[in-house]
């Protein structure tokens, strides 16, 4: 079984600091693997265990995605692709999943290309969907259990409402939340064997073709959040501090 | 008259919020609203602008697939100049496959949406929600309407007209739906939200959150790792930035940490009151009112006073 997973170079966020004008620091921020991404990598690698085959680890970013590359070969990658993005280079979302979809077509026999439910910098949770839509494949959202059996993949969708089960021919993108499964933490010997792999860099140039769609995505600026809130600490014993703070509450006119 | 500006939710809860949304939008551009209603007329978008009732020639709604073939093959029928989707797991899926099969942009989450010229501009969360962003692109365009970002709207029905459309090749089949007891619109549409985190020591405890809730007229909720990783609650019940966005009057966390996608989901509440027993957990950076003390002596001080007033 081929199996491409699809992963982003992203800021770690937890570690994201702002100038003092409230913009984020991105010059020299920590760039890691995209939280949610662990969990497609490990249902690559477990679907892999399962079937025979290859996770070929696939991402489309700059030179600093190296990292996240390692990464996710570390936790059982095969082989590696990177679509190697210029700074001039900012594909939105369509973009993206354009690049993928023709980057996939390329790598030929593929049964199941596995991505997260979203990035963790954008969230926007658009490019699985998309590349489905490329590859003219069936798409199956919001996996929290993924079986694949005889040509046909099986999955459980967390909906709104409850699960929903589904089912489709492969090949097939499926992309799965964390309560998927468990990642796995990669061992030093991993580390250092993933370190070795060789990467193959495609140039982003040479996927666009002149049906590449522009769509005029622009961020225009990015701020820190506003937290306007009172922080106003009760005191005293548990009934002291429960009785001001329903007090606090009917003031507030909320109870 | 220009294009039109479409709207689609498949949520009822969410339709008279991107009604608002869509009304705004349309006004900024000086067009209509075209309310699009799949399979049939549901509590609708209650927009004051036209209603499509679109047919398919198998039930369009019941996967993203033949949604996005429908919504597509209106758009280019009637014309667009934006297509506004409430923000729920359908309708992220649903937004992506109508984008990408009219090969125009796709804005997601957004809140404050403004038309600029020949672009539509919007903010949305980046970063994990630490930061918000003003995001462009070029109409026409899709975007995704966030839950809570505007107050619905409940205004009559437009003239209504009925459009038939084809679902297209079915290539995900749905072979077994199982609903949970209480949905997330419980979680999102609630004026009270108590939400339950790592600081509940098993399961079982979880009945001091319950009773708290009760006695508020609240709804329950929990942080990523009680759903996720301890499954105590079922995955309709997290609130985060990969679960429910909230907006309750009143929002109590609970032995909740804070982590920053907890947060993304509950900033948009108008107050907020965290009890948890570490006074630097970073949930108290957003908390209006604050308790530092052990859960298990608090809440169930709180629930008593509640229930004696």
């Amino acid at each position: 079984m081929n199996i491409v997973v699809l992963v982003k170079s992203a800021v770690n966020e937890a570690e994201l600091r702002a100038d003092p004008a409230g913009h984020p620091v991105l010059n020299g921020a920590a760039m890691k693997m995209s939280n949610f991404d662990m969990n497609g990598v490990e249902e690559a690698v477990r679907q892999k265990e399962k079937n025979g085959g290859t996770v070929i680890v696939m991402t489309l970013g700059g030179a600093e995605a190296k990292k996240a590359i390692r990464e996710a070969m570390a936790m059982g990658g095969t082989r590696a692709v990177h679509i190697v993005a210029e700074p001039s280079d900012a594909p939105d979302s369509l973009g993206t999943a354009y690049l993928l979809a023709k980057a996939i077509k390329r790598i030929g026999e593929v049964d199941l290309v596995v991505c997260s439910e979203g990035a963790s910098d954008t969230y926007q949770g658009q490019v699985g969907a998309m590349v489905a839509e490329f590859l003219d494949m069936p798409f199956l959202a919001y996996a929290r259990k993924v079986e694949t059996v005889e040509g046909k993949v099986r999955c459980e969708q967390g909906a709104e409402k409850g699960v929903r089960v589904l089912e489709a021919k492969l090949p097939a993108v499926v992309s799965v939340v964390s309560e998927a499964n468990v990642p796995r933490y990669p061992t030093l010997l991993q580390v250092m064997v993933a370190g070795r792999k060789a990467i193959e860099d495609l140039p982003l140039s040479s996927l666009k073709g002149a049906d590449y769609p522009e769509t005029g995505m622009e961020v225009l600026d990015v701020t820190l959040q506003s937290a306007n809130r009172k922080k106003v600490l009760f005191e005293g014993s548990p009934e002291e501090a429960a009785s001001k703070l329903v007090e606090a509450l009917k003031q507030e006119g909320v109870l | 008259m220009t294009a039109s500006v479409l709207s689609y939710s498949e949520n009822a809860d969410l339709a008279g919020e991107v009604s608002a949304a869509v009304a705004e939008v349309a006004k900024q551009l000086g067009t209509d609203v075209l309310a699009l209603e799949l399979d049939e007329i549901s509590a609708g978008l209650r927009s004051s602008g036209r209603v499509v009732l679109v047919k398919g020639d198998r039930e369009l709604e019941a996967e993203a697939d033949s949604a996005a073939a429908a919504i597509a093959q209106v758009a280019k029928a009637k014309g667009f100049r934006a297509i506004l989707v409430g923000e729920t797991r359908f309708g992220t899926v649903v937004a992506a496959k109508v984008a990408a099969r009219l090969k125009v942009g796709s804005l997601g989450m957004g809140k404050n949406l403004r038309v600029e010229g020949e672009r539509l501009v919007l903010e949305r969360d980046a970063y994990g929600g630490k930061f918000v962003a003003r995001v462009a692109v070029k109409m026409p365009c899709v975007a995704m309407v966030q839950a809570g970002a505007y107050t619905a709207i409940d205004g009559a029905p437009g003239p209504q007209e009925t459009m038939k459309v084809t679902a297209g090749a079915q290539k995900v089949a749905l072979v077994d739906t199982r609903l949970s007891q209480r949905g997330a619109t419980d979680i999102k549409s609630a004026r009270i939200v108590v939400s339950a985190g790592r600081g509940f020591a098993k399961k079982e405890d979880l009945a001091l959150a319950q009773d708290l809730a009760t006695a508020l007229g609240a709804a329950l909720g929990c942080s990523r790792p009680l759903s996720s990783d301890l499954g105590w609650m079922g995955e309709e019940a997290h609130i985060g930035l990969t679960g429910a966005y909230v907006h309750p009057q009143l929002y109590l966390a609970v032995g909740i940490s804070g982590q920053l996608q907890h947060v993304a989901g509950i900033k948009d509440s108008k107050v907020i009151v965290v009890i948890n027993k570490d006074g630097q957990a970073p949930i108290f950076q957003v908390a209006d009112y604050g308790i530092v003390g052990d859960l298990y002596d608090v809440v169930p001080a709180l629930t008593k006073i509640l229930k004696q007033s």
